[in-house]
């Protein structure tokens, strides 16, 4: 439902803080380039360069959607021109004060995007990029239409901008103008994707369902990203309108939208600085095929840049999935090799470059940190450790009070009952274990609790609310949150990139916020709380590499310190024991006491019966769906149907396995 | 009341264009998920091939014959050479790079053709007249074209052996694959039927409603309206809606105003998204966690 892109292409893996520097240095460049160009730049040139600012602007905007939101808008221009068609009759029939007008063409747009985003973002995948596509045609038709949009004609004779009372009428003052906007718009996107929302919504790409079991509303993050894609798209029609003195339905047209599209195709998808880039890139291509094709073709007229463009769209999706934006990363990681050639540790504790020599790092590093461990540290001394720092956790309810209630749960999938009309209630500070043989319902069971899946009839109340067949984040905003058995890793960030997502819950900063950069100290706060978190389950080594690149059983660590780091008041564990070590086994169940006797309340699914039985205070057994005993450990263990169920229907040889089991323990 | 009626004619006469487009275009969405924009550009590529074809001496029929199986066979390259070579396309992927493809097609179109419209010989046949209701002659030929290459492609889908081994190719590739479907010919079938349909909509209509360049974008769209209706996958529900989509285009046209009729298409694309979206869903994509 993403784009697909391939891994490390598009979104990088970078360290946990972005470079900065790197962005201060290039917005600097950027700037000087911009107050030089209108002195040096010839006529055409200059014409080239504003019509690349004008449209960076709703390029931009489409690289945030389709970045961030993983959506596609085919109908960029839409909003492009409701912008530009606003503004100008704001200014030309209301004779609005410039300022004025332009504001009205960007909430215009907004507005609009909110009226198709608010239904078209339920939908999953390729449904928004349909309906834009259809707005595009619908808001062109209607323009040309309307005896107030001017029918063909359109609108004109408004007046140029003024500035200080200096007119606007040439290009060069024109770039002066529009490239400012341009400029901190970029910063603005730019500050968006490195925020919280915006992390969030890089979350969400690489695993929807994780980032929703940790709080992210993904709905609401994708309509606000695509309102404001429009709001871009708007005010780029702004600057439009006054640019070229007319508004006419040819601004709605299709091959608009198309020119957006290949912009940030080029630029690389979800890069903003390929949006500026590919702005620049296409304004320059459609100029120069204007003049060549008709040279090579006698006879050419209209709109003959289209060739081009077909031409690039494919190749660059073919050849270049991450536009140029990949393409200057990776030889930019050619030219760090080839400078520091030989750097293997080095590589191991930076960011990871997915080039292959990452791999190399994380399978050593590994033996390195846990040969101690494995050399005889003792579990008591991991206790003490781990004591010490004692991930936080929320304790809204008395311990013994009921925390979690399921009554009558159930799924149906056709005529296969998963789940049949279990109930049970979980008291706060109290850790249950939930087993059951295979495809016994339990990982149903979790997914319908934690809203992952809708039951089909029951209900759950969490903290006395009931929260079945809501959204995960429903759940996780009130403190309930989980890990999964197939394990879903933010792979497009490190380690600590994944924790700090857990702490998404415990933040505050909208979008707003995150496009003014006033959100750094929250974001250092929980970023400390992460690796706090990481080094308290031994993960601190491995908190700058990418979450990828971990072995299976510390990912599986990895994903309990993202879920601890909620500060969770109830953590459902699905099958947390599975491909762990002994060591980190023992570990985990001591962490996962230590957290009971904080008061955390813990659910989990576990195969390893003896595990749950020596660390759970009360056990339910799932068979088939139902729920046919729940108790303590002892009673539980002893009760003939869970014997039965548990390792078929010889009781004798079931005992005997039993003993077994027993003894282990 | 004639007025009606004889809207009516008419618009079911272009909604059995859109009939064909969406019947392409769900023919390469259910075996490959890939929603083709070029769809419609292969029904103007034919018309103008066609077109060509006969202002260079041919036979109309042969004119015909040509223009459908080199359209065809363009669809089944662009399988090859585009579709084929990206690994694991996502549907949103397909529309970029369909998208592309649409533009290069049409951008061909323009150079070879030029900006201006062109129409083909009308198909022999005289007009009829029901009561006052008069039926072009080439409009029976649409209605008929939709009957034998939209009911052949409904027939071969869900008839025979052949069909349903596509079909089952989209449900489940491996499992195809062990019985011996391979994707890859699943995959260029499908794309060699979407031009066929596609092809055949082109050259049936150029008579009466030209071909232009420019003109495959907007038709392939309403085609993929009609398929929405249809959920994407069922070809008869798209048929109907299609036919539904062209009757209602041609009574706006009649009591609104002409230049509104393109309109039609994407007001009822928006409003069937909000108020049915999940039958509109093939199939929910459950992640097991």
């Amino acid at each position: 439902m993403t784009i697909s892109k391939p891994p490390g292409a598009v979104r990088s893996k970078t360290g946990f803080w972005p470079n900065n520097r790197a962005t201060i240095i290039g917005v600097a460049v950027l700037a000087l380039i911009i107050v030089i160009v209108p002195f040096t730049a010839s006529s055409s040139l200059m014409n080239i360069a504003v019509f690349s600012m004008i449209f960076a602007l709703p390029a931009i905007g489409l690289s945030l959607l389709m970045g961030l939101a993983g959506q596609v808008s085919l109908g960029q221009a839409a909003f492009f021109a409701i912008g530009a068609y606003t503004h100008a009759i704001l200014l030309q029939k209301f004779e609005m004060p410039g300022v004025v007008a332009a504001v009205g063409g960007v909430v215009a747009a907004m507005l609009a995007a909110l009226l198709v985003g608010l239904p078209m973002l339920r939908l999953r995948g390729h449904y928004l990029a349909l309906a834009t596509l259809g707005l595009g045609f619908i808001v062109m038709i209607a323009v040309r239409e309307w005896e107030f949009t001017g029918r063909t004609t359109g609108i004109y004779g408004y007046g140029r901008p003024e500035v200080f009372g200096v007119p606007i009428d040439n290009n060069g003052l024109f770039f002066w103008f529009v490239a400012p906007f341009v400029l901190i718009g970029l910063v603005l996107a730019l500050n968006l994707t490195r925020s919280r929302a915006g992390r969030a919504l890089s979350a969400v790409n690489d695993s929807e369902l994780a980032a929703e079991s940790l709080g992210v509303n993904t709905y609401a993050l994708r309509v606000k990203v695509f309102t404001l894609s429009a709001g871009f798209a708007g005010l780029g029609g702004v600057f439009y309108a006054y640019q070229v003195q007319i508004v006419s339905p040819q601004v709605a047209e299709f091959h608009v939208s198309v020119e957006l599209l290949l912009m940030v195709v080029i630029g690389g998808l979800g890069s903003v600085w390929g949006a500026i880039a590919g702005a620049f890139i296409v304004e320059l291509l459609s100029e120069g095929l204007r003049d060549l094709i008709p040279a090579i073709i006698p006879g050419a007229t209209g709109e003959v840049q289209l060739i081009g463009y077909g031409i690039v769209l494919i190749l660059v999706i073919l050849l270049l999935p991450g536009g140029l934006y990949q393409a200057a990363r990776t030889s930019w990681a050619a030219i760090r090799r080839g400078i520091r050639p030989r750097s293997r540790a080095a590589d191991a504790a930076a960011p990871a470059v997915p080039d292959g020599t990452a791999d190399t790092g994380a399978g050593e590093v590994p033996t390195r940190a846990f040969g101690g461990l494995a050399g005889g540290t003792s579990a008591a001394a991991d206790a003490a450790l781990l004591a010490a720092d004692l991930p936080a956790v929320s304790t809204p309810v008395a311990a013994g009070e009921p925390i979690l209630e399921v009554r009558g749960l159930t799924k149906r999938y056709g005529g296969v009952v998963a789940v049949d009309d279990v109930s049970f209630t979980v008291p706060a500070g109290r850790i249950m274990g939930l087993i059951g043989p295979n495809g016994a319902g339990k990982t149903t069971c979790f997914n319908m609790i934690t809203g992952a899946i809708t039951p089909t009839a029951g209900t759950v109340s969490f903290l006395g609310e009931e929260i079945q067949g809501r959204k995960p984040h429903v759940g996780a905003e009130r403190g309930l949150t989980r890990t999964f058995q197939n394990l879903q890793v933010f792979s497009s960030t490190d380690v600590v990139g994944n924790v700090y997502m857990g702490r998404y819950r415990k933040g505050r900063a909208g979008i707003l916020r995150g496009m003014l950069g006033l959100q750094g100290r929250e974001q250092y706060t929980h970023e400390a709380v992460a690796r706090d978190i990481l080094d308290s389950m031994r993960l601190g080594e491995f908190a700058q590499l990418a979450a990828g690149d971990l072995p299976f059983g510390r990912q599986r660590m990895m994903e309990v310190c993202r879920a601890l780091a909620a500060e969770p008041a109830l953590l459902l564990l699905d099958e947390p024991m599975a491909g762990l070590s002994g060591q980190e086994r023992e570990m985990l169940a001591g962490l996962l006491r230590r957290l009971r006797d904080a008061g955390l309340t813990i659910v989990l699914v576990e195969h390893d019966v003896a595990q749950v039985m020596a660390l759970a205070d009360s056990v339910a057994v799932l068979d088939d769906g139902v729920l046919i005993a729940h108790g303590d450990p002892e009673t539980v263990r002893n009760d003939p149907a869970v014997i039965v169920a548990y390792l078929g229907t010889d009781a004798e040889e079931a005992e005997a396995e039993l003993k077994e089991l027993e003894e282990q323990a | 009341m004639i007025d009606f009626l004889q809207l009516t004619a008419a618009g079911l006469s272009q909604g059995s264009v859109y009939a064909l487009l969406a019947v392409g275009l769900i023919a390469t969405y259910t075996v490959r998920h890939v929603v083709n924009i070029a769809q419609g550009d292969y029904a103007t590529l034919a018309g103008l091939g066609s077109i060509s074809l006969v202002s260079a001496g041919l036979p109309l029929p042969l004119a015909i014959l040509v223009a459908l199986v080199s359209v065809t066979l363009a669809s089944v390259l662009i399988e090859r050479l585009v579709i084929a070579r990206v690994k694991n396309l996502t549907t949103l992927v397909s529309i970029i790079l369909t998208l592309g493809v649409s533009t290069l097609l049409q951008a061909i179109m323009l150079l070879v053709w030029g900006a201006e419209g062109r129409r083909l010989a009308a198909f022999p046949g005289s007009d009829l007249d029901l009561g006052g209701v008069s039926i072009r002659s080439q409009e029976l030929w649409m209605l008929g074209t939709l009957v034998i290459v939209g009911g052949g492609i409904l027939l071969f889908y869900e008839k025979t052996r052949w069909g349903k081994a596509l079909r089952a190719s989209a449900e489940q590739p491996v499992a195809a694959r062990i019985v011996g479907i391979s994707p890859a010919v699943a995959s260029v079938l499908a794309f060699a039927i979407a031009g066929l349909a596609g092809a055949a909509a082109g050259v049936v209509s150029s008579p009466i409603y030209l071909s232009i360049w420019s003109g495959g974008l907007l038709l392939g769209l309403k085609g993929f309206v009609a398929a929405v209706l249809g959920g994407l996958v069922s070809f008869r529900a798209a048929i109907v809606g299609a036919l539904l989509l062209g009757v209602l285009e041609s009574y706006v046209a009649g009591y609104v105003a002409s230049g509104w009729k393109d309109a039609v298409a994407f007001f009822i694309l928006i409003i069937v998204l909000i108020i049915r979206p999940a039958g509109l869903v093939l199939r929910p994509n459950a992640v097991r966690v």
